[in-house]
């Protein structure tokens, strides 16, 4: 554990991160230890997935990050500038993106029109309130469409799209912002096993382009193929934090295993 | 199936129990209830009785149904139909923003909510009947003054049902919307009004089908419209005049009953 801690700490501290936690910390009274001290730093065109055990802060971890579950202690900066609870009117400053579990695509607009949501801060409320987006933005967005590989189905209503298809709208909206962060809680989680690699392949190549990639995920195995770093939480406390290449059965076992809490 | 030792317990309900109890207790308040409202209501059957031959010899006198005045009495049914209109669209303009304001999930602050809540609790609790009647003593006899008075009872009951729908939105689209740093307008704008629109239309429709209906009988207050014209003849006793105006009634209602219900069914 002491092993595990200092090498935690380095990498907190490493500098040229765009978003890094240090010592989050969040109870929910009376018994439950949501996050013991997490600390945390990814560099741009760094995709880091987080690892963990059902209950072991993984969702908590992500609300603390991007501002919508204020920790009881520690802090979250974006870019060496903290951020401070926000409520979710407040939005967050455009630079961090969030991918959900079950989308939150807008079901009644088509698919090119989501992605424009990623626009909505940049562009000018007449515009928005009448709909009618700039030449250059349509442009962006299919090109955000094309790069995840739906620009057929940029006129498609989002509720006619499947989950991986939806996803991956989700992600060009991400692109289309200007994100430098994607923070992704289960992005993969309710699709089928061909679908996620598809989702995972258009978060790799987000990061190819010099995005900062933060993804919970459930299968070790998407973890290894995709990922460069693993992060593991286990009870609120960061037990793993390694290249996702030198992840083996031992570190699973820490993970994952019945005892493993009390080893950890 | 054998009984006895092997039968399964259940549970033993005695006779007095508490529920019983209850109920007759329920019963009786009832039972005094009623008896109350029939005192108070003064119901009599028997003058019901006596009056019925009168009703039939009004109906034998309404036929045939006077016709010589049909261009007049289709003018306000026009009315009629005009006040509803305006006022209900008044009404939806109103409550657009009202209806955010009164939302528990995207109002600005509960310091705002609970005011927005009580300020709609307050117009719808005032029949447009009421306010016509404000109405017509503050801005004179006619139209405009049933105009008013719908307005205002339609804008509390409007953004009331148009908040419900709001609330009843999933929040994650919202949230998703949000959280790319754009402002709490171009927010609802663009990912909240595309999900509420259809519901939000509906309601509009079926309060202007209500209203409609319901300004038949603001011209008894003075406030324009057909009920001027049923008031007057029921005053006048032009029984075929009455019996024009309605079928005129009649006719209006189901036809926009029905356009209305049509319209709301293609939104689903």
């Amino acid at each position: 554990m002491a092993a595990a801690q200092t090498r935690i700490a380095a990498t907190a501290v490493s500098d040229g991160a765009v978003i890094s936690a240090t010592g989050l910390t969040k109870l929910f009274p009376p018994d439950v230890t949501a996050l013991a001290g997490v600390s945390l730093a990814v560099r741009p065109g760094e995709f880091v997935a987080v690892l963990g055990p059902s209950g072991a802060g993984k969702t908590t971890l992500f609300r603390c990050l991007t501002g919508l579950t204020p920790p009881d202690d520690g802090s979250v900066s974006i870019d060496g500038r903290e951020i401070r609870r926000r409520h979710v009117f407040r939005g967050t400053r455009g630079d961090v993106a969030l991918i959900f579990q079950q989308f939150n695509l807008i079901r009644r607009l088509t698919a090119i029109e989501n992605v424009l949501v990623g626009r909505l801060a940049r562009v000018a409320t007449w515009r928005v309130l009448v709909r009618r987006f700039a030449r250059a933005d349509r442009q962006l967005a299919l090109r955000c469409l094309d790069t995840v590989g739906l620009l057929d189905r940029a006129y498609t209503r989002a509720d006619q799209l499947s989950g991986g298809q939806q996803q991956r709208v989700a992600i060009a909206r991400a692109l289309a912002q200007d994100a430098t962060v994607i923070l992704a809680d289960e992005p993969v989680a309710s699709l089928d096993p061909e679908s996620a690699a598809t989702v995972l392949e258009c978060l790799r190549s987000a990061v190819a382009a010099g995005v900062a990639v933060v993804a919970s995920l459930h299968q070790v195995e998407f973890a290894r193929v995709y990922a460069d770093r693993i992060v593991a939480l286990r009870a609120g406390r960061i037990v793993e934090d390694a290249p996702a290449a030198q992840i083996d059965e031992r570190t699973l076992e820490l993970i994952y295993s019945k005892n493993g809490g009390a080893q950890a | 199936m054998a009984t006895g030792a092997g039968a399964y317990p259940e549970p033993v309900i005695p006779w007095l129990s508490k529920s019983r109890l209850r109920l007759v207790a329920v019963l009786v308040l009832l039972a005094a209830f009623y008896s109350a409202s029939w005192h108070l209501a003064k119901v009599d059957p028997a003058k019901l009785l006596s009056g019925l031959p009168k009703m039939a010899s009004w109906t034998g006198k309404a036929w045939p149904p006077a016709m010589d005045e049909l261009p007049v009495l289709l003018q306000r049914t026009g009315e009629t139909i005009a006040m509803a209109a305006i006022g209900t669209t008044a009404a939806a303009l109103l409550a657009l923003p009202l209806s955010v304001l009164a939302a528990r999930n995207v109002t600005p602050s509960m310091a705002v909510y609970y005011p927005a809540r009580w300020f709609l609790n307050a117009l719808r609790g005032v029949d447009s009947f009421v306010f016509a009647l404000l109405f017509v003593a503050a801005v004179g006899l006619g139209p405009f003054a049933g105009v008013l008075g719908i307005a205002l009872h339609t804008w509390g009951s409007t953004a009331k049902l148009w908040a419900e729908a709001i609330e009843n939105i999933p929040l994650g689209p919202l949230e998703g919307a949000a959280v790319t740093g754009a402002s709490r307008l171009k927010v609802l704008a663009f990912a909240l009004l595309p999900d509420v629109a259809p519901s939000m239309v509906s309601v509009g429709l079926f309060w202007w089908e209500f209203n409609v209906r319901a300004s038949t009988v603001l011209g008894v207050v003075g406030a324009g419209g057909i009920g001027q014209e049923l008031k007057n003849s029921m005053d006048l006793l032009l029984f075929p005049r009455l019996l024009t105006i309605l079928v005129l009634i009649l006719v209006t209602v189901t036809v926009i009953d029905q356009t209305s219900a049509w319209l709301r069914r293609r939104l689903e």
